[in-house]
């Protein structure tokens, strides 16, 4: 009885010995399979407002030419497209606007914000400025500038794709969506408060994205836990 | 063919003491009581206080009578304090080549005047402003709704005083409310229907078959619509019956947040207002209030500013001639713009140290001379360029497709062209020799010799020639400036508004006193006010600056010609097939940013 209840443990076991190597290894070459893909084929949806723009335009033309790493495609359907670029002033007439093109992409999909008034305001912290598009909707990388230069969304193009990397298809965390959201503001009233103070966000991204201080520069491999 | 070229008439405004201009002592004798008082501003231009009642006369007389055909801005002046809201209409005509402005006072609650649809169809979209951020209520006018904030918006009149700059709301409130607006409702057929002011027109039932127009939006996210520009069109077949543009999705609160920014720190704000050609606007501020300061600036800074002025024009309209082949199909001349522009911003970078948004100019001077040899890469900009220009040039002119697309697409005849209020190489197309430069120089451009070009037809295809001709002339001014530029100080040497040099701030208690009063008070700009303008890229820029003696201004009136430009777009196209909607649209030239400010 002890003998046959044990053999079973055992059974059991060893079959959960031999399960999770070959669904790891399964799962672990759908990540590279999957996330190798998905990195060299990001289509952008550029979500291009004011000045910020006009230099997501000049990454996209001849010099910088965003297509040598896969962003060949700017589609300006958020159906077929996987990074919304947020560029420029969001304004809050805009923002539904924005928020629902968000809803529309289809999971995976990431999100950059790009310059300074997408990511806290700016300057203009006045009565029609959305003080950061990640009150709305949630941000995966913020390029800093007024306007930053091409290089820094190209920079932020090869941030996502470093992030793509350390992603994995099992994990649902990263891709749940809660439909109870879709159309609302992404975070809640009281951080919206708190985010909207002057200099608010940008102590605030600081703390979320693990930079206590500014100080040392940090590279998307340093990063990584 | 090359479009017809005319040199516009070198006329200086009239000096002469303001009653004495014949036109003002006639209003006065015409309308006696109904004019309260007549002052000059600080540019020695006239402006006429009137009886809010019959403003509408005034107007009227002066169009018809006077020679003011031209109705340059209408706008709200709030001073606070008591005081009482004040309309301001800023006229020009073109028969003298004259400015004159018209003010009328109103009471803060209900605020009522008739509206000038009548006389200028401009007015629409000037009026609507000044209705979204006084509340001000023009009787009579069609189609009187918010124009910049949501139509629903429930926190006030954002440019009175007692608005505060961040809004009536908490942020979380803001966000809520914008989010919570049902978007089905926006896109809803009534919504669509309202937002027209010759109104909806069914078509025909034929043969018991009833047919109805279809209503297309457009935006605000669209590639073709150059930014965050919603238009709606109701369509009968492929026929434009109505187009609607809703504007605003980009408003900033620039001529608020402006009133809360010293002198000197609104420069940073206006270049990022118009993006494509920022040291255009970096100038024309200093400009404006330069002259409420009554200061003259050095010689060597007026031909660097000639020169930057000149390379924005060039910058401005590259992109403009980029981004209008795409729409209308053309990949080939985008690519060879951006790399031009990448050279000007090259230039931009050296001298100012970014590539966009430059700052470059403080009241009565620049930020800093140009860095050594800088003159000498804008001359070998300006001794290249002309290749790629005869290249993209032979690109389009004479393609097929381009001429097909473009001629006698969205035509619009002169007079119609300003009484709609079109300006700059739009109005130019259309046959009126209107250019700032000329009509009212500033900056010593009446000493350099350049021609405007204008066009007869006023369609896509002569907005198109006559930019490209406006580049070669900024090509020949560029030469010019680039010959002349004089050695000497780029600053004024005025304590007043500009910072002492270092030896002196560390030397001199005179020195150390001026350096500390300028950075911690700012300047201070004697009380009075100005309109000011020069001709952008785009068309006549304006700033109509309202100082109280204080470190801030009390106003200040950001007269984008986008702005007015795209007011004229439903009647460019109402008639036009939807296709060429597109092409019309990019041909009129805006940016977002300077039209929602
Ligand atoms: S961050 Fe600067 S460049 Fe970008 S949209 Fe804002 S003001 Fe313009």
């Amino acid at each position: 009885m002890s003998k046959g209840s044990e053999s079973a443990g055992s059974g059991a076991r060893s079959q959960v010995e031999t399960e999770i190597p070959r669904n790891w290894f399964i799962a672990k070459l759908d990540d590279l399979v999957v996330n190798w893909a998905r990195r060299g084929s990001l289509w952008p949806m550029p979500f291009g407002t004011a000045c910020c723009a006009i230099e997501m335009m000049a990454a996209a033309a001849s010099k910088y030419d965003m297509a040598r790493y896969g962003m060949e495609r700017m589609g300006y359907t958020p159906r077929q497209a996987d990074v919304m670029i947020v560029a420029g002033r969001v304004s809050y007439k805009m923002a539904p606007v924005m928020r629902r093109i968000w809803d529309q992409m289809p999971q995976p999909k990431w999100c950059i914000s790009m310059g300074a008034c997408a990511s806290t305001g700016g300057v203009f912290d006045t009565y029609t400025l959305m003080q950061g598009i990640d009150t709305v909707v949630p941000v995966d990388v913020y390029v800093p500038g007024c306007p930053p230069r091409p290089e820094g969304l190209l920079y932020a193009l090869l941030m996502i794709q470093e992030k793509i990397k350390g992603e994995s298809v099992i994990d649902p965390r990263s891709r749940e969506e809660d439909p109870e959201r879709v159309g609302k503001p992404h975070l809640t009233p009281e951080e919206i408060e708190h985010i909207a103070e002057p200099f608010g966000n940008s102590t605030f991204q600081n703390r979320v994205s693990g930079l206590e201080s500014s100080s040392p520069i940090h590279r998307p491999g340093d990063r990584k836990e | 063919m090359p479009p017809r070229t005319v040199s516009g008439k070198h006329m200086k405004v009239r000096a002469d003491a303001v009653s004495e201009r014949p036109d003002v002592a006639d209003v006065v004798a015409r309308f006696g009581d109904a004019i309260r008082s007549i002052e000059t501003d600080a540019a020695g231009e006239p402006v006429v206080n009137v009886d809010p009642e019959r403003s509408f006369e005034v107007l009227e007389y002066l169009r018809d009578s006077q020679g003011y055909d031209m109705l340059k801005d209408i706008t709200g002046l709030d001073l606070g304090g008591g005081h009482p809201l004040q309309v301001v209409y800023q006229l020009w005509s073109t028969r003298d080549s004259a400015p004159l402005r018209l003010k009328a006072a109103l009471p803060h609650d209900n605020p009522k005047l008739e509206s000038a649809f009548g006389l200028w169809r401009a007015s629409d979209w000037l009026e609507r402003e000044a209705y979204d951020m006084y509340g001000v209520i023009f009787e009579g006018h069609p189609d009187l709704r918010r124009i910049l904030m949501p139509e629903n918006y429930e926190e006030g009149y954002p440019l009175r005083k007692d608005f505060p700059l961040r809004g009536r709301f908490s942020r979380a409130e803001q966000t809520r409310l914008a989010l919570s607006r049902e978007m089905e409702d926006l896109y809803s057929l009534d919504e669509l229907a309202v937002s027209g002011r010759s109104g909806s027109r069914r078509a025909e039932p034929d043969e018991g078959l009833e047919t109805q127009n279809m209503i297309l939006n457009i935006g605000p996210q669209h590639p073709a619509t150059h930014g965050v520009l919603r238009l709606v069109c109701e369509l009968d077949g492929e026929t434009i019956v109505k187009c609607t543009p809703h504007i605003g999705y980009l408003h900033t609160g620039f001529e608020k947040l402006s009133e809360y920014r010293t002198w000197n720190q609104v420069i940073p704000l206006t270049d990022r207002m118009d993006y494509l050609a920022p040291m255009l606007y970096n100038i024309g501020y200093a400009l404006g209030v330069e002259e409420l300061l009554g200061i003259e600036i050095t010689p060597r800074c007026k031909v660097i500013r000639v020169i930057c002025s000149e390379l924005n024009r060039v910058l401005s309209h590259l992109i403009w001639v980029g981004t209008t082949a795409i729409d209308i199909g053309a990949m080939t001349p985008f690519l060879y713009t951006f790399e031009e522009r990448e050279r000007i911003y090259n230039l931009h970078e050296a001298y100012a140290g970014a590539r966009m948004t430059t700052s470059v100019s403080r009241v009565g001077g620049m930020m800093a001379d140009v860095p050594p040899g800088w003159l000498d890469s804008v001359r070998d900009f300006v001794e290249t360029f002309p290749n790629t220009l005869d290249e993209t040039e032979r690109l389009l002119t004479q393609n097929a497709i381009w001429v097909g697309r473009t001629q006698g697409v969205g035509a619009i005849g002169a007079e119609d062209a300003l009484n709609v209020g079109a300006c700059g190489p739009n109005l130019r197309a259309s046959g009126v020799a209107y250019d700032v430069r000329k009509d009212k120089p500033y900056l010593d451009y009446e000493t350099y010799d350049f021609d405007v070009p204008i066009g007869d037809h006023g369609d896509v295809y002569d907005r198109y020639l006559v930019r490209m001709e406006e580049m070669r002339q900024s090509l020949r001014i560029l030469e010019q400036a680039l010959d002349r530029v004089p050695d000497g100080p780029i600053n004024v040497d005025d304590p007043r508004v500009i910072l002492p040099p270092k030896s002196q701030v560390m030397g001199s208690i005179d020195g150390m006193i001026s350096h500390f009063k300028l950075v911690m008070e700012g300047l201070k700009v004697p009380a009075g006010e100005v309109w000011s303008s020069i001709e952008s890229s785009k068309g006549e820029l304006g700033f109509y600056l309202v100082a109280d003696g204080g470190p801030k201004p009390v106003r200040c009136r950001f007269r984008g010609p986008s702005f007015m430009n795209m007011s004229t777009l439903p009647c460019l196209v109402e008639g036009e097939l939807i296709a060429d909607l597109i092409a019309v649209n990019a041909s009129i030239d805006i940016v977002l940013g300077e039209i929602d400010r």
